[in-house]
């Protein structure tokens, strides 16, 4: 055979010169081959150009890089992959201009153990983002904006902020392993009180906060010297396991006499059995963080490579309180990349009594708006792209301790955008739920949603679309 | 503070009643002015949580975890030992304990004092952003953990990691120390300071003189990371 390709044959003219062949008539010079672009091509799936310029950079700086925002890794699901399945034949829809729906969230409402539960209007909060991530005009216009629309905010890390507790009605505070500014006095101003024990974007590590934002006014609370890199411990000082913190939870609802919730932050690990452990332990709300879940610094690699979605995490931790019993004592919020008012009616739908808002808020505030943009060179990014959180040089005065920057933030406009972005979000679940055919916001269910990928049915156990049967193993 | 006669003590029996129940007699008495003894404690834990100044609490036994804890103004004596957290987030008043105190004593108090007559667990004044601890015998391994401000003082030495990870605050010891912990070194104290422990130890009652003090304070290498260039974090 080989044979017969040797066989001769003549064209029926002269043959072409080689360096024709080899389009020497105006190619490359010593590229005899393919098409100039071609060496360009890059099409390496390990070694893309992000991962090659990750390792220089690790090399140059010979430490792992730390930055704002939120996870990159694209290979997280997203809450696009579910749809909404409204009442048709089998189910009637509320009608939409003239029937109302109940959009009145309880959270920590236990008789006996809670004197005052949080009553608010609507299913979603501002997540707790600490004085010092952000600036004290974003934490005030964060307070105003939910309180006018009877939501709440969460201090964070960085202690309680006069400015914050001015202006939030309802206001969470948050006991970290650091405990800066944890006293009586503060513990008895706040409305609840969350035990942190980790968080999405970087569970298993505690608290960071670069030096640069380190200002004297964030020093002051948090009893620190100023302009340290302050790394928090991700232990509690006096308590290890859940039976120390039991005894904690108890010595918090003595200190304050029974009065507020206690509510437990975690970044979604193991919710199955960290959400049961938890609420064994006998908080009154727990709060799961996706992976997804926005940070003011962390590690990178920890936001792109620990925790599992927010998807996967509702529908177990929801599991988990029935499992152990709990379902009707202890609340769940979830966390972690949600951005519209359709991502927070599927994670009710998943399974959530509310949801925590923190990069939406922060965008609300002005977070990558197209302003200043010569600010936004400076940090080698634009708006729209900026991640820059961790450098404290934020553009638009939100995540900043700059009084320049932090000016920029008009606090009573800011107020507004987030009052009326919290109240778009709210209307745009209540729209779903009276198009699923339900009163209150809390009868979403999982039965109204369908998956649109075998891994989003697969994390949540949500029925695949047209078949309508659940992706089993 | 035994200087109370006890005749002059209102008595609270703790037994095996719920704590809730226990700490709201505690409270009534302190509301009404009262002095207090507290009996049969069997360790129980959150005793005497959250009290203001005027409280006047004398605990006869041993008490369990957070005795004293988020502590705002009150005076607690514990005859016998104390669990985890003695004076957690104390912001002020003083609290004495004739025995041994467990892991994290002081654990994050903000001001106040707290002085054991015998040992003191691990993790001594962990995270503790101001006040006193003195300890007339040992400390455990990791004392300070990350103390933002405030004295700790071993009169009878430490175990491993003494000071470890240190924002701020001083570690006072005499006696031997087991091991630095990271990041923190002895230097010499002044005569204004040694003086000042001196009179602090006197108001306890110690005789501070002649001590042999190493004074263990940050060696604040931990406050930055290698890079201090801010610029160094834009590269991302
Ligand atoms: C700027 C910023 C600061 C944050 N600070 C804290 C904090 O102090 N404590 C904490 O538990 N979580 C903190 N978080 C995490 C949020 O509470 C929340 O879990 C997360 O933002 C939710 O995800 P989302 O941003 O996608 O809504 C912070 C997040 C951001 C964006
Ligand atoms: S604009 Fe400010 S808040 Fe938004 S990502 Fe950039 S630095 Fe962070």
């Amino acid at each position: 055979m080989a044979d017969d390709l040797k066989t001769p044959w003549e064209y029926p003219f002269e043959p072409a010169a080689e360096e024709l062949i080899g389009f020497a008539d105006g190619a490359i010079e010593n590229r005899p081959a393919g098409i100039p672009s071609s060496y360009d091509r890059g099409g390496s799936i390990r070694w893309t150009p992000e991962s090659i310029s990750e390792i220089h950079a690790l090399s140059q700086l010979g430490r792992y890089q730390i930055r704002g925002f939120n996870t990159f890794n694209k290979s997280f699901p997203t809450l696009d992959d579910l749809v909404f399945v409204p009442a048709t034949m089998t189910r009637l829809p509320l009608e939409g201009y003239r029937e109302s729906c109940d959009t009145g969230t309880v959270l920590g409402d236990r008789p006996g153990l809670v004197e005052q539960p949080l009553e608010l209007d609507i299913p979603i909060y501002i997540a707790s983002m600490s004085f010092g991530a952000l600036s004290a005009p974003a934490k005030a216009a964060l307070g105003y904006g939910a309180s006018k629309v009877g939501s709440m905010t969460c201090t964070g890390e960085g202690g309680m902020l006069e400015d914050e507790r001015r202006a939030s009605q309802t206001l969470v505070y948050q006991m970290t392993p650091s405990r800066y500014m944890l006293d009586l006095e503060h513990l008895r101003k706040a409305n609840a009180i969350e035990l942190v024990v980790g968080q999405g974007a970087k569970p298993g590590t505690g608290g960071l906060l670069l030096g640069m934002k380190v200002s004297d006014r964030v020093a002051d609370m948090r009893s620190l010297p100023t302009g340290v890199d302050q790394r928090s411990t991700v232990r509690h000082p006096d308590f290890l396991g859940a039976d120390d913190m039991q005894i904690k939870i108890e010595e918090l609802r003595e200190a304050t006499n029974y009065q507020v919730p206690i509510f437990l932050k975690m970044g979604a690990t193991r919710p199955r059995w960290d959400v049961a452990i938890a609420a064994k332990a006998g908080v009154d709300v727990i709060v799961v963080d996706g992976a997804e879940g926005g940070t003011g610094a962390s590690p990178e690699l920890l936001m792109d490579h620990t925790g599992i979605p927010t998807m996967s995490a509702i529908p177990a931790a929801r599991e988990a309180l029935e499992d152990c019993g709990k379902a009707d004592e202890v609340k769940l919020v979830a966390a972690g990349g949600i951005r519209s008012g359709a991502d927070a009616a599927k994670c009710l739908a998943l399974g959530a009594d509310a949801v925590m808002v923190g990069l939406g808020s922060m965008i609300a505030l002005g977070c990558n708006s197209p302003r200043y943009l010569e600010s936004y060179q400076a940090l080698g990014t634009s708006p729209g792209r900026c991640h820059h959180c961790h450098t404290g040089l934020c553009p638009v005065g939100v995540a900043t301790q700059d009084p320049e920057l932090e000016s920029r933030i008009d606090v009573a406009a800011a107020s507004e955008r987030v009052a009326r972005y919290l109240t778009a979000m709210t209307m745009e679940i209540s729209l779903l739920a009276k198009a699923c055919g339900k009163s209150s916001v809390h009868n979403l269910e999982k039965e109204d949603l369908r998956a649109l990928s075998m891994e989003a049915s697969a994390f949540t156990g949500v029925k695949m679309a047209g078949i309508d049967k659940p992706f089993t193993w | 503070m035994g200087s109370k006669n006890m005749a002059e003590r209102v008595e609270i029996t703790a037994g095996d009643r719920p704590v809730r129940e226990i700490n709201q007699d505690i409270r009534g008495q302190v509301q009404a002015g009262k002095p207090i003894v507290v009996s049969n404690t069997m360790s129980r834990h959150n005793l005497g949580v959250g009290l203001p100044a005027g409280a006047d609490i004398l605990f006869k036994g041993s008490v369990g975890y957070y005795c004293g804890g988020l502590n705002d103004g009150a005076r607690i004596h514990v005859t016998r030992d104390c669990g985890w957290g003695v004076g957690e987030a104390m912001a002020t008043g003083h609290i004495t304990v004739d025995g041994y105190a467990g892991m994290s004593a002081g654990a994050s108090m903000l001001g106040g004092s707290i002085h054991v007559r015998g040992n003191a667990g691990p993790r001594c004044g962990v995270a503790m952003k101001g006040g006193d601890i003195i300890v007339e015998g040992s400390i455990g391994y990791l004392s300070g953990f990350m103390a933002h401000a405030g004295r700790i003082i071993a009169l009878g030495g430490t175990d491993d990691a003494a000071g470890d990870s240190l924002w701020g605050g001083e570690v006072w010891v005499d006696g031997p120390i087991g091991s630095l912990g990271v990041d923190s070194k002895i230097i010499e104290p002044d005569s204004v300071e040694v003086e000042s422990v001196e009179a602090l130890l006197a108001q306890h009652g110690l005789d501070g003189s002649g001590r042999d003090w190493k004074k263990i304070v940050s060696a604040q290498r931990l406050w930055h990371f290698e890079s201090r260039d801010a610029r160094a974090w834009l590269m991302i």
